[in-house]
């Protein structure tokens, strides 16, 4: 339903700055009725993907088709099958939720009536809410208001960019509930942008970006089982002093996360036993020593390096090995550039 | 047909918008109404051109306050272009699978009927004044107005689209839109002024806008569309407000691109 091939996006240079390339030869193959989640640290080049596929931004080269058809050549009748939920919100605040629905209908060449507005806003909590002004909604609300008046018109592809963003947890698991249920409905194409990786584990696929390029591909569970079933993370008072003694007393190459060590790819009955051998070895250098499920926020941190304070991993980590390029990168025949 | 459900759907949005801003009713009202009477009761006494012996002051700016309301309203009208961009809206405007032409229009249309309505409330203290219209100069006049609104608004708008901020817009109105007012002969008679000033005056769509908006109060209408001047001026307006629409256009379609890599 959305193919990406070799997509290129180079930002023209501010005064005395070099271009800044955002995508660089970005494949990517979502399948209809497919939910993706796309992912990757800030500056990764999610937002400018998402606004090449938006239609706001042509990029340096590369080609994009939704639906069979050319982004760039038929923009419009793209458009007429994508909706689009900006991570901002995009409704008018001095018109009511009603209004607001009628004018995108509108925008679509529908009159409200004929597209049911009733229906549209069955599985929000705004049916009773037709004649109450957007400012006045919660933001829990005011986002369902956007998904609600996106669906109104039955797209076939659906664009989320970070929706859940300013959200409570609450707010944020019922509205991708709501979304799930849409989509498996309506048997729609989805690709989320989002930065929590709560929201990714029921997507069929996720997408891991970096500097623009694609990382890995795969399902939620080919990704965490890439891991290892299970690891070995301990927090030193010396990092770089505890990870050398393990490679010399022990020859471990543990991955440095900030003040983390990690021992990835570690099967179920050996991390106890390499728990307590370090324990007895080096209990006098730890804080503190855990044995951790892999989670895609692992994953993402593996490959990219990236987490809240986290820094990019000092040892050789490897690629990862099972599926990690997915459908993603099947076309451009390059090796996944992992963080080494 | 989605061309004319989405532009006044687009227009209809910038109508009930300003009615539920009552600051900028009150604002746009206020003002030119405002000015008239302190400029024109202030100069009453003052104001004698030659040839103009007859006009007062006050009835002599009537047209140029009407077209300041036009401006004013094409201002405020303006700035939601930034205003919706600042807030999202716009965002899911330019995604919809409408021309570039619809969502143009579709403001400016809205930005001229909102000073269009404007106008014609301030229409209604014309005969206080000694200026009345026919039933057929009232028809022509509002034409008029509604093309002068759609010329002001598609600059306005043209203008904004390219401002990142509505203080840098306050700043554009400054020096482009407001000295197009000053110089379309509103305040002071164009006839009297040093021939370089004229001849800017001359090239000012504004000034032919402001002609074509004051000529009905003195002349019949039927007179008025076999006048060579009117007409002069009509089309020199016409051709004014064609090319703020079709540079706004231009202006909207251009797309942010990526530099060869």
């Amino acid at each position: 339903m959305i193919k990406i091939r070799r997509l290129t996006h180079v930002y023209p240079g501010a005064r005395r700055q070099t271009p800044r390339p955002a995508l660089l030869h970005f494949n990517l193959h979502v399948e209809e009725g497919e939910f993706c989640v796309l992912s990757g640290p800030n500056g990764s080049g999610k937002s400018t993907l998402f606004h090449v596929l938006c239609g706001m931004l042509l990029p340096s080269a590369g080609s994009v088709t939704i639906g069979g058809y050319d982004l760039f050549r038929v923009p419009r009748m793209v458009r007429r099958i994508t909706g689009v939920v900006f991570q901002s919100p995009a409704v008018d605040k001095y018109l009511s939720v009603g209004e607001n629905m009628a004018l995108y209908a509108a925008l679509y060449g529908r009159s409200s009536k004929a597209v049911g507005l009733a229906e549209a806003l069955e599985w929000t909590d705004l049916k009773n809410r037709l004649h109450q002004r957007v400012n006045t909604l919660s933001g829990g609300l005011a986002r369902q208001l956007e998904l609600a008046k996106c669906l109104l018109t039955r797209p076939k592809v659906l664009l989320l960019d970070e929706p859940t963003s300013g959200l409570d947890p609450a707010s944020r698991r019922n509205f991708l509930e709501m979304l799930k249920s849409i989509q498996r409905k309506r048997a729609m194409t989805v690709l989320m942008t989002t930065h929590i990786f709560a929201e990714a584990e029921e997507a069929h696929r996720v997408v891991i970006m970096k500097d623009g390029q694609l990382l890995a591909c795969d399902t939620p569970s080919h990704l965490r089982s890439s891991m290892g079933r299970e690891m070995v993370v301990v927090v030193p008072s010396n990092p770089e002093a505890l990870a050398l003694a393990l490679k010399q007393d022990m020859d471990l190459n543990p991955l440095r996360f900030g003040d983390e060590l990690r021992l990835e790819n570690v099967g179920t009955t050996e991390s106890l036993s390499l728990l307590e051998t370090i324990l007895s070895r080096y209990r006098s250098q730890i804080h503190s020593v855990a044995i951790k499920q892999a989670a895609l926020e692992d994953v993402f941190i593996h490959l990219t390096g990236h987490s809240a304070g986290i820094h990019p991993p000092h040892s050789d980590s490897g690629p990862l090995e099972s599926g990690f390029l997915g459908k993603g990168n099947e076309e451009s025949g390059r090796p996944v550039e992992t963080e080494q | 047909m989605i061309t004319v459900h989405a532009t006044a759907a687009l227009a209809q949005r910038e109508f009930t918008r300003f009615v539920r801003q009552p600051q900028r009713v009150i604002g746009s009202i206020g003002q030119p109404i405002l000015f008239w009477l302190f400029l024109g009761t202030g100069f009453t006494g003052s104001f004698r051109p030659p040839g103009m012996e007859g006009i007062s002051y006050i009835e002599f700016f009537y047209p140029g306050v009407l077209l300041m309301l036009l401006l004013f309203a094409s201002i405020f009208s303006s700035i939601t272009v930034i205003e919706d961009r600042d807030q999202g809206f716009l965002q899911s405007v330019l995604v919809a699978p409408i021309s570039r032409l619809v969502i143009v229009f579709g403001k400016i249309l809205g930005g001229a009927l909102i000073a269009l309505t404007q106008a014609m409330l301030f229409l209604l203290l014309a005969p206080f004044i000694g200026l009345v219209l026919s039933p057929a100069g009232t028809a022509l006049e509002l034409i008029l107005l509604l093309l002068t609104a759609l010329g002001f608004t598609a600059l306005g708008f043209l203008c904004a689209w390219s401002m990142k901020s509505t203080a840098g817009f306050h700043a554009i109105m400054m020096v482009i839109l407001m000295p197009l007012w000053l110089l379309s002969g509103a305040l002071f008679p164009i006839q009297h002024v040093p021939p370089l000033l004229r001849l800017v005056m001359e090239t000012n769509p504004v000034t032919h806008a402001l002609v074509i908006l004051r000529l009905p109060f003195y002349h019949a209408a039927e007179q008025l569309l076999s006048d060579k001047d009117f007409l002069v001026s009509l089309f020199i307006v016409v051709i004014w407000v064609m090319a703020s629409i079709w540079l706004s256009v231009l202006r909207i379609e251009k797309r942010e691109k990526g530099i060869s890599y």
